[in-house]
């Protein structure tokens, strides 16, 4: 397919949108921001035979609290989420994540949406999305279903996502007033770089370092973003002294699975998981004696 | 004594400026034509294999498809190069890197042409890749070329190395190795070519010599160069990587297939990656020995450099990277060595610094090695080895030229980074980070060397409106030298700066006046215009004595204006008189560099002479967690002779400090068995705004005698010290040395983990 073969449909309504996903006569694919599905047709990678431009469904995108729950429409941008109050003080982590996509332009016309929809084991706000315990809700003409975020990716860019489906929602559980979080990355430069790891830490904590449980997600160091869960189980042992936070540390490079590519060789991968656990636990807990 | 002056010395603001910033400035790759075709380059599929036929038909069948054109095209001669012309237009029996062209589509549209590239077969026989530049050398490799896979080998001797090495108190030896650093201009190589009903080529394509370029492409047409007019100005970034021919032939030969429509060539940032030229990777092994009191007694250098499957401008490369190998220093004996290696790995050539950057962290390395066992100030080990003017250098040469080194360390020692580098180093942001502080010293080369012809030219024309237009052959390449040279001829006129307009890199309306390269376009520029000047004084004066009807000795040159006795005469007044009277408005001015007389044996065209010299102090900061160094801090201490625009030193300055800091910490190339794995940005890691520091810029003036108001040069030398400074600093701070750049996080933190293994403290 050549690109100037390609057809850009864009849909007036969510309904309406689904109505042409239902229908998958030909290949189609939706287009959000577009941040990553200009980059894989430039490299002829994604060729559909037609974009589904969903940019202007301004249904959804939004950021509100319902039931106890934050919702997130998937064309909310990484800028929306970088600036709304209640994801400022409800969702530490993922505002600290989206922060971290690319710069400024990516995080304008970037959405979540697409980081999920791309599902790359380095996407930033998965991590996040992650110990945040997200919810995606799949919706198609007849259906919809809300699939936990750690069943949603079975591999590096594949999802169960199916062809007539899309994301409408992304349900999060906001933080309590005793819970903290932070965003970890670790790239090959500061701005506009893949992650060569990453990871999302949230912690429930009672007094002083006393931590009551928490959640921990790494990137790019397996096939999806994994929950580093031994580390997880350490950390309402002790309290968080620095010399503990060393050692749940050490434990995080046996729970990651990384490969070697062009980035980093798997080997410094591995002590980066520790690495940026043992930096982002330091750093939580210095924010958490300054609040 | 210092003249007052108006405009040399003073903040000028760019000329280009305004257009650059906003906009409004059209790169020639920006420009669209209502008839335009598209051209595009098949590149070779295999680093290393023979062609045994290329077939066109099915391509030239595809609708849309205007032309294909192969070696069997070629009217002239089949290759380019600038020294030598070794490197195929387009291949016909064999390919010897992944950059090679072959065959040249103009079609109706960017797909249709890219399509017309998968239908053309090219049956090849691959070859297996020569990929290391040791291995190259042996006996076994085979043969890419048919003089072997030397292309040069320099070397200098002086006194006594053995003896000296004997008798050293001390003796340090070390392997470098650097990275394939990329140009990573914004504009990637384009341009337009069009050809006229009477036959006339014109080529619009940014590069660093427009008279070469001609020469290049005329040869290859077999055409007469008087009718090719190439225009290389202004120019989206080039650094040296479009100094080589880039995509001008193929625009003049689809030229001559397009009926006269104009045909369009851009590199998509992958095919840039793929053919354009990068810096050569440099094994350096350096021995250096001391006396007790840090006197250097020799050094012995072999430096092999992967020039990749053609000489561009490797041999000159390695010949200056030789010459510059013992850095601004009285080194008594010396040994050197340089190879230029012909390897499968794309092509290596011109990239500011030239060969010097892969070298200076050898010498600079080492003198803070030998001050910290002797237990010396590394100022002070540098101060005492340095050449002053007039003393003889490492090369074995008095250097009569100005020399600005023992003054920018005198500098170094004086700012506020280091004079309070304990206080700023205690000052880490997290207690897992570690802070150093290093300086470190260099010198480039200005002009061309022994050997090659080195002149300047300018012309300044007087125009209806009383304007002057400058016109001088040097591009402007980004680095503002356009500004330079009004500032240089309203100087010299005593005008307003809005009275000067510059015209830059068109051969139809400047003069050859060599490259915009070798650190030499405000020297070589400023001093043509500095030439030509004075002859427009003397036709305006005498023109004006005609008018006036007086004795030229009562004309005076006042601001903006002549005058005698009362009567006021305007520039517009003057070309009027000079129109109506049929007489020639424009000056020429032209001159030859001051060179060395005797070039020093085998060294392949050392000494220069003419050098700029600087210093850099930096502080970094290193994650000990994982090994990622910010740098925090820049002294940047250029010795440029007498500065003509501040701010345009400053420009270069900071621009190359980050160039810097990239070469150190993160840019590579990666190419394995020939192919590259490195694609285009989002794995070429270049710094942004984020990884740059504060930078300052102190220069010291050491004025240079011949130079245009004292001027030498600075474009290059900008970028160097701060390498070795960099990897100094990172060992200030963790006690880790990175002899492998880029110093990326891996491999600094793979050091620290050695040293926790072998339980090495740092030494700090
Ligand atoms: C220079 C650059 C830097 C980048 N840096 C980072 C970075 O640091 N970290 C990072 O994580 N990412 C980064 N990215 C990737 C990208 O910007 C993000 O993944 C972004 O969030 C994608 O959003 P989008 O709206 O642009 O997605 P699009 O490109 O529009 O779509 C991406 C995919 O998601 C699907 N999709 C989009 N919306 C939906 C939906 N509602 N339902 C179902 N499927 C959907 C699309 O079909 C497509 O497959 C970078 C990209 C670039 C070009």
């Amino acid at each position: 397919m050549l690109v100037s073969e390609i057809e850009i449909i864009t849909p007036i309504s969510v309904n309406d949108c689904l109505l042409l996903l239902s229908k998958n006569e030909t290949e189609h694919r939706i287009i959000a921001g577009g941040t990553d599905a200009v980059v894989r047709m430039k490299e002829g990678k994604w060729r559909p035979s037609a974009w589904i431009n969903i940019k202007g469904l301004k249904d959804l995108r939004y950021i509100k609290e319902k039931n106890g729950a934050i919702h997130i429409g998937p064309l909310t941008t990484h800028t929306d989420i970088i600036h709304s109050p209640l994801l400022q003080k409800r969702a530490d982590v993922l505002v600290e994540a989206c922060r971290e996509v690319g710069a400024v332009q990516m995080q304008n016309m970037g959405t979540i949406g697409g980081n999920i929809g791309t599902a790359s084991p380095a996407g930033d706000t998965i991590p996040a999305l992650y110990v945040l315990e997200a919810s995606i809700e799949l919706q198609s003409i007849n259906s919809s279903r809300i699939i936990p975020i750690n069943q949603l990716f079975t591999g590096p860019g594949r999802t169960v996502i199916k062809p007539n489906e899309m994301i409408t929602n992304i349900i999060i559980k906001p933080q309590t007033e005793n819970e903290i979080g932070i965003f970890q990355k670790l790239g090959p430069r500061k701005a506009q770089s893949i992650s060569i790891v990453n990871v999302a830490i949230m912690l429930s904590m009672a007094s002083n370092r006393e931590c009551l449980g928490g959640k921990i997600a790494f990137g790019s160091v397996a096939p999806t973003i994994i929950r580093a869960k031994k580390c997880e189980a350490l950390l309402s042992l002790n309290p968080l002294t620095d010399d503990i936070i060393e050692n749940i540390a050490k434990v995080a490079w046996k729970e990651v699975m990384p490969i070697t590519d062009g980035r980093a060789t798997a080997e410094y991968r591995r002590d980066m998981a520790s690495a940026l656990l043992e930096r982002g636990l330091f750093r939580l807990m210095r924010r958490w004696e300054n609040k | 004594m210092k003249q007052l002056l108006n405009w040399i010395g003073k903040r000028v603001k760019r000329l280009d400026g305004p257009e650059k910033v906003t906009g409004a400035l059209k790169y020639m790759t920006d420009f669209h034509f209502e008839n335009m075709v598209w051209g595009k380059v098949l590149r070779a599929t295999y680093p290393y294999a023979k062609i045994h036929s290329i077939q066109t038909d099915k391509a030239k069948q595809l609708p849309g498809v205007i032309c294909i054109l192969t070696h069997e095209d070629i009217p002239g001669f089949n290759g380019f190069g600038i020294v030598v012309p070794d490197q195929p237009v387009l291949a016909s029996d064999i390919v010897r890197c992944t950059g090679d062209a072959i065959a040249l589509v103009a079609a109706e549209t960017l797909e249709i042409a890219e399509q017309a590239l998968s239908l053309i077969e090219v049956d090849y026989e691959p070859l297996e890749a020569v990929t290391d530049a040791e291995q190259a050398m042996s006996a076994e490799a085979p043969k890419l070329h048919p003089d072997g896979n030397i292309h040069s080998h320099v070397k200098i001797k002086n006194g006594n190395i053995d003896k000296a090495f004997r008798e050293a108190d001390i003796i340090v030896e070390n392997t470098f190795y650097s990275p394939r650093q990329m140009h990573a201009f914004i504009e990637t190589e384009g341009g337009w070519g069009v050809m006229d009903e009477e036959g006339f080529i014109t080529i619009r394509c940014p590069g660093q010599y427009a008279y070469r370029d001609r020469m290049q492409i005329a040869r290859a047409l077999a055409y007469n160069p008087e009718r090719i007019r190439v225009i290389s100005s202004p120019i989206g970034g080039a650094f040296g990587g479009k100094d080589e021919i880039t995509v001008q032939i193929y625009l003049a030969l689809l030229a001559m297939h397009t009926n006269g429509r104009p045909v369009k060539i851009h590199l998509s940032r992958e095919e840039s990656v793929i053919a354009g030229i990068k810096r050569h990777p440099f094994k350096v092994r350096m021995r250096t020995a001391a006396k007790k009191d840090g006197t250097l007694l020799a050094n012995e250098v072999r430096a092999v450099a992967d020039t990749g499957a053609y000489a561009s401008l490797g041999g000159a490369v390695i010949a200056l990277a030789i010459e510059h190998s013992c850095g601004p220093y009285k080194i008594p004996n010396v040994n050197l060595e340089g190879f230029c290696v012909y390897t499968n790995n794309g092509i290596s050539g011109a990239f500011r610094g030239f060969g010097v950057n892969q070298v200076c962290i050898g010498i600079e390395t080492h003198l803070d090695m030998i001050a910290e066992q002797l237990g010396l100030d590394p100022i002070e080990i540098r101060k005492k080895n340095v050449y002053h003017q007039g003393e003889v250098s490492s090369m074995g040469h008095v250097v009569k030229s100005s020399v600005g080194t023992f003054k920018t360390l005198e500098a170094a020692e004086n700012c506020d980074l280091w004079k309070n580098r304990n206080q700023y180093k205690k000052e880490v942001s997290e207690p897992w980070k570690k802070r150093g502080v290093a300086l470190a010293t260099s010198f480039h080369g200005i002009g061309m060397g022994i050997g090659l012809p080195d002149y300047g030219a300018a012309s300044i024309e007087l125009l209806p409106d009383g304007k002057f237009l400058v016109a001088v052959g040097c591009e402007e390449i980004g680095g503002g030298n356009g500004t330079a040279y009004a500032q240089v001829a309203a100087e010299i006129l005593n005008c307003d700066i809005s009275k000067i307009k510059v015209i830059q890199g068109d051969t139809s309306k400047t003069l050859d006046g060599g490259t915009v390269t070798a650190s030499r376009s405000t020297y070589t520029g400023g001093r043509a215009v500095a030439t030509a000047a004075p002859n427009m004084i003397k036709l305006l004066s005498n023109t004006a004595a005609v008018i006036l009807k007086v004795p030229l000795s009562e004309i005076k040159i006042l601001r903006d204006c002549l005058a005698a006795k009362e009567e006021i005469l305007s520039y517009e007044a003057i070309y009027e008189y000079l129109y109506i009277h049929h007489q020639p408005t424009k000056v020429e001015g032209h001159f030859l560099l001051p060179k060395e007389k005797t070039e020093i044996k085998g060294s392949g065209g050392a000494p220069h002479h003419l050098y700029g010299y600087l210093t850099h102090v930096v502080m970094v900061e290193v994650d000990t967690l994982t090994g990622e160094t910010e740098v925090l801090r820049v002294v940047s201490i250029p010795d440029a002779g007498r500065v003509i625009n501040p701010q345009g030193l400053e420009g270069q300055a900071e621009g190359g400090a980050v160039m810097g800091i990239g070469y150190t910490l993160y840019e590579d190339v990666i190419i394995e068995e020939g192919f590259h794995k490195t694609k285009n940005f989002t794995d070429y890691i270049i710094p942004t705004i984020r990884e740059t520091p504060l930078i300052e810029t102190f220069p010291v003036e050491d004025e240079e005698q011949t130079g245009p108001f004292g001027a030498k040069g600075i474009g290059e030398v900008v970028m160097i010290p701060i390498i070795p400074a960099i990897m100094s600093a990172i060992y200030d701070a963790t006690g880790a040395r990175i002899y492998h750049l880029p110093a990326t996080p891996e491999r600094i933190f793979n050091a620290l983990k050695e040293m926790k293994k072998q339980n090495i403290q740092p030494s700090r």
